[in-house]
């Protein structure tokens, strides 16, 4: 696949399309598309045509481009935008509108970067399918009787409809990987500390990290590379360790050691196991090397992920009362009465559940037994993927264990959808950095998911062999959707 | 197994109201996801003395002055304000 | 009839004097329109991320060393859950099981010890105002740096909850870590008690007395709560363990416990925050920057300079003043005299606390020790140098600039017989007053002595010589 990004760049530069040209087609692409897949929750035209209008009249002055310059993307509507309303896409954050930008976003304006509108997500990123969006969930592009997946399915929904070149999401649980996985694209979520998360609204903070979704890796290690920057305002931020993710992307992976825990692999649908076991060939063909390996402990990533992410959850959403912002109440008879029917009627029944969930854990005489335990369950998880890149250089695993959901799949059983994040969570657990590419088709033609797990801070070894990996296929597991902006 | 009280109890902490109505099915829901969490249970995990996940520490910052934010920006996504207060009304 | 005995322990916050709040860089000033020290961060906008000032960690581990704590090499940093309007994150940032701070003490005048279980770093809350029912929340004080002390229940009478208190408000304005104001909430306590009868072991159930914002209150509502509890204890009855409050206006204590409350803070690590890491650098350079204490100090200048207990203590109340009082005797013969003149002349000029703690006064160190040099060297005597100094204090202005060479060295005898005689020859109404029995007349016509001396008359001298001549 080439970089989407690179030749919009190339082509601004060279005067074949102005950036007014280019924003002005997605917007209108948007005007007429977005019914269809629900991906944007809201437009933002006006700054998307001022900042246009400022690349434009910087080509025109001979400067050369940044590399995310005048490039029309999305925001996740939990990612804060001084001046434009930011939901979570819950009731109880209507009418919210940030007074501060997030430090991704600021470090995009300084880019120019085209902000064409923010998109649909799981309420406060709780959920795998989109649906417990206040606004109706994101629908999938390549068929709109399944979802996008969740919870950032509004950005895969956005790029793979053609309705952005690229957007920024975040991933909790799987919230960036599982909707690149069930959308065809590429979703990066890097290591813990990696992207500041000052302004990413909190759904749980130790787990929480932006990323891009992308239509090819070069794209995303492009996007990678500008928002991967140390922030003062972020304690737990350490930014960029090592070089730029570009400049390696076009390594030989020769030698390389790739890495599969059998763990992973259980109750897999077999179709999603045959494309694994067939991109497996594909890399022994380039001259990787695979070792495979156990690691019992990925048996409680999903408890220890639900326990820990819903306590902290639960500390996280306590602040919304009605009082300093959203969503409040009509009708109280007091002032305890009034925060308990603005939160009953504000948030939805998922992001209740999960915050009961995490109050109970964190709860006198459950600490020990739930919330502790996975504490330290998670302290053990993290030791299993340092043994395990003591044995390989990256690990495979499925993104996903199906593809994209039909619609409604997730209202049925809470338990049975959490199980579906099965793959996901573990990386989310030990702060690792993950990208989930298309590695090939369903019988229904929807795209199948694989991710590449790499150990702290080595985005540059995972892109790289993700990109090998395209650049063999051909691009051949990369399909574009019928709708948007043609290019 | 969680009952009802347990529900009413933690939901009181929350600071969610809970409805007779909604009462049953968030017991059965929460028993459902407590059941999963219980798969921990048989695991015997040593103590770790678990960090943040960058084990990272003295995240500092100098104590100087910034100007803060202007009040009419402070009190602008207030649903209720008054004469440079947040405001919560006695009832409505 | 039993005799019981108060088992008392304090959880004291004060608020510490750094210029920004604890987690964010709004300014900490005390006061100021509501809301108008605030930013997205103080008030808990979504996605905000606290960033810890480094001075509050560095205050605490003064406010440490200065009681005798160990301080904690590694220390966390924990969410407190709860949802109340003045805590814009429904979680105040505190410290639960790994304190900056540990295991200390203070001593009291009786020579007992204080343990101290621990002192903690959190954040403060903001500001509640209710009116006919409506809630005004203003979050100037949210983000405001606190410490929080907490005594072992080691307290065993009302005069020694006072003095602990006052031992570490002096303790902390010392170090210039707060200025510990009651009034101003820069201080306030929690006090839990419990009684039990004298020689018994066992703790009885206690009760916490929240926020008690004066010295006075505090005893009040001790004496009242402990009379309260014996009162039950008496009557066969238990203590209830509970929350209280002290009732201005009725001077009583009553319980606080409303049906909504449930009390179960969810304590979790801050995963915002990252762990603190003390090095023993960093403490050995805290600990150059550590004064001499008050305690300490007070004993040597009653063992070294001979001072009274009286003065002493008077003179190390805030550090400003024994910085100056120490410049100031640098070479004199007799330091009291300087405790004398700060302590006398000096400290009438000074109103309120926060005046003596500046002690902002127009005379420098260097100008009350050349003062005192010259009645040490006996060119002035002592009523001249109180009569300069007062002129020192009106103008700042040096002794040198204030006393000419004439004015220097006492009068002969019969330059001051002169005086006297010139003073009876002009006040003869004061004469004859004084012989009609009014004692004070004498004063008069010694001031008119002194006026025409200007000072130099030694004053006891005088007067003595005025009444030989009036009686003759
Ligand atoms: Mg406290
Ligand atoms: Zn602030």
């Amino acid at each position: 696949m080439e970089s989407r990004i690179k030749k919009l760049s190339e082509q601004m530069a060279s005067g074949q399309v102005s950036c007014l040209e280019l924003t002005k087609a997605y917007l209108e692409a948007m005007e007429k598309d977005n019914q269809k897949i629900n991906a944007y929750v809201r437009f933002t035209p006006e700054t998307a045509l001022e900042t246009a209008k400022r690349v434009d009249r910087k080509i025109a002055s001979g400067e050369p481009l940044l590399p995310l310059e005048g490039i029309p993307m999305t925001l996740k509507d939990n990612i804060s935008t001084k001046g434009i309303e930011t939901t979570c896409c819950s009731k109880i954050l209507t009418g919210y509108v940030p007074i501060y930008d997030a430090t991704v976003w600021e470090l995009l304006q300084k880019q120019n970067a085209v902000l064409l509108g923010k998109t649909n997500m799981d309420e406060f990123a709780m959920g795998s399918s989109c649906e417990t969006s206040c606004f109706g969930g994101a629908l999938n592009p390549h068929d709109t009787s399944r979802v996008a997946g969740g919870s950032s399915g509004g950005v895969a929904s956005a790029v793979g409809g053609n309705l952005a070149v690229y957007g920024l999401g975040s991933d909790t649980g799987g919230s960036i990987r599982q909707p690149a996985s069930f959308c065809g694209l590429t979703g990066l979520k890097p290591t813990y500390g990696a992207v500041s998360r000052y302004g990413l609204i909190a759904y749980a903070s130790s787990f929480d990290q932006i990323g891009p979704i992308t239509q090819s890796v070069e794209d995303a290690a492009i996007v990678y590379d500008a928002i991967s920057v140390y922030d003062e305002k972020d304690s737990t931020s350490r930014g960029k360790v090592n070089a730029p993710v570009c400049e390696s992307l076009k390594n030989s992976i020769k030698g390389r050691k790739i890495g599969i825990a059998k763990e992973y692999f259980n109750g897999i649908r077999d179709d999603v196991n045959s494309a694994i076991q067939n991109a497996i060939k594909v890399f022994e063909s380039l001259g990787a090397q695979i070792v495979y390996f156990d690691m019992p402990s990925l048996k409680y990533s999903l408890p220890v992920y639900y326990i820990l992410a819903c306590a902290e959850a639960s500390s996280n959403l306590g602040r919304y009362d009605g009082i300093r912002y959203g969503y409040k109440t009509d009708h109280y008879a007091d002032r305890n009465e009034m925060v308990c029917k603005t939160r009953n009627e504000g948030f939805g029944k998922e992001v209740k559940r999960r915050i009961l969930l995490g109050t109970y854990v964190l709860s006198a005489g459950y600490y020990d037994a739930y919330y502790k335990k996975a504490q330290n369950l998670r302290g053990e998880l993290v030791k299993a993927f340092e043994d395990a890149f003591q044995k390989c250089d990256v690990m495979l695993a499925p993104t996903v264990p199906m593809t994209a959901f039909p619609l409604n799949f997730t209202a049925k059983d809470a338990v049975e959808t959490y199980q579906t994040d099965i793959c996901t969570v573990p990386v989310n657990i030990a702060g690792l950095p993950a990208v989930s590419i298309p590695c090939g088709f369903d019988a229904a033609g929807l795209p199948i998911g694989m991710q590449l797990i790499g150990n702290r801070f080595c985005e540059a070894t995972i892109l790289n062999v993700a990109h090998q990996y395209e650049i063999a296929t051909d691009g051949q597991m990369f399909r574009t959707a019928e709708m948007g902006v043609k290019l | 197994m969680v009952t009802h009280e347990d529900i009413l109890n933690i939901a009181n902490l929350a600071k969610l109201s809970v409805s007779p109505e909604e009462l049953d099915e968030l017991t059965k829901d929460m028993n459902e996801i407590i059941g999963f969490a219980n798969t921990i249970n048989d695991a015997c995990p040593q103590a770790t003395d678990f960090d943040n996940i960058n084990g990272l520490s003295n995240a500092f910052r100098e104590d100087i002055v910034v100007p803060s934010y202007d009040r009419e920006e402070i009190l602008k996504n207030a649903e209720s304000q008054d004469e440079g207060y947040f405001l919560v009304k006695k009832r409505m | 009839m039993t005799k019981y005995e108060l088992v008392c322990g304090l959880e004291t916050h004060i608020e510490l004097a750094t210029k920004t709040k604890i987690f964010c860089s709004c300014t900490t000033e005390f006061g100021g329109d509501p809301n108008t020290h605030c930013c997205p961060i103080c008030i808990g906008l979504p996605g905000t991320l606290p960033k810890l000032n480094k001075r509050v960690v560095e205050y605490a581990i003064l406010a440490g060393l200065a009681t005798n704590c160990e301080i904690s090499r590694i220390s966390k940093i924990d969410r407190k859950n709860y949802v109340y309007p003045d805590l814009p994150k429904a979680y105040q940032i505190s410290q639960y099981d790994m304190p900056l701070c540990k295991n200390g003490w203070v001593e009291l005048s009786n020579g007992r010890k204080i343990r101290l279980t621990r002192i903690h770093i959190e954040e403060d809350a903001g500001k509640l105002v209710h009116q006919r029912g409506n809630t005004y929340v203003d979050y100037n004080r949210g983000g405001v740096p606190l410490i929080e002390i907490v005594s072992e229940p080691d307290i065993r009478s009302i005069d020694e909850a006072k003095e602990y208190l006052e031992k570490l408000q002096l303790i902390m304005r010392f170090i210039g870590v707060s200025d510990c104001k009651m009034q101003e909430g820069s201080m306030r306590c929690d006090v839990n008690i419990s009684v039990r009868p004298v020689g018994s072991k066992e703790f009885g159930t206690r009760t916490e007395i929240k926020n008690m914002n004066s010295f006075a209150h505090m005893a009040k509502a001790m004496d009242y709560e402990i009379n309260r509890q014996i009162d039950l204890l008496e009557s066969g009855e238990k203590v209830v363990q509970e929350t209280r409050r002290y009732n201005e206006e009725e001077d009583c204590t009553e319980s606080m416990r409303g049906k909504e409350d449930a009390h179960d803070y969810r304590y979790f690590r801050e995963p915002d925050l990252v762990t603190i890491q003390v090095s023993e650098e960093m403490i050995s350079e805290l600990k150059k920057k550590l004064p001499e204490l008050p305690q300490q100090k007070a004993k040597r200048y009653m063992e070294e300079l001979g001072l009274p207990e009286a003065d002493a203590l008077l003179l190390t109340q805030y550090r400003r003043i024994s910085e100056y009082f120490e410049a100031a005797i640098k070479g004199v013969k007799n330091p009291k005299t300087v405790a004398n003149c700060m302590i006398g002349q000096m400290f009438s000029r000074l109103e309120g606390d926060g005046a003596k703690e500046n002690f902002a006064v127009k005379v420098t160190p260097e100008n009350l020790n050349a003062l005192v040099r010259l009645l040490d060297e006996g060119k002035i005597r002592m009523n001249l140098l109180k009569a300069t100094l007062e002129k020192m204090l009106d103008t700042g202005k040096a002794p040198s600039e204030l006393i000419s060479e004439s004015d220097m060295g006492g009068l002969d005898p019969d330059a001051l017989r002169a005086a006297c005689e010139q003073a009876i020859a002009a006040n003869q109404n004061a004469v004859s007053d004084y012989l009609g029995g009014k004692e004070k007349a004498l004063k008069a016509i010694l001031g008119a002595v002194m006026k025409a001396t200007r000072g130099r008359a030694d004053a006891i001298e005088a007067e003595k010589l005025l009444v030989q001549l009036i009686k003759k």
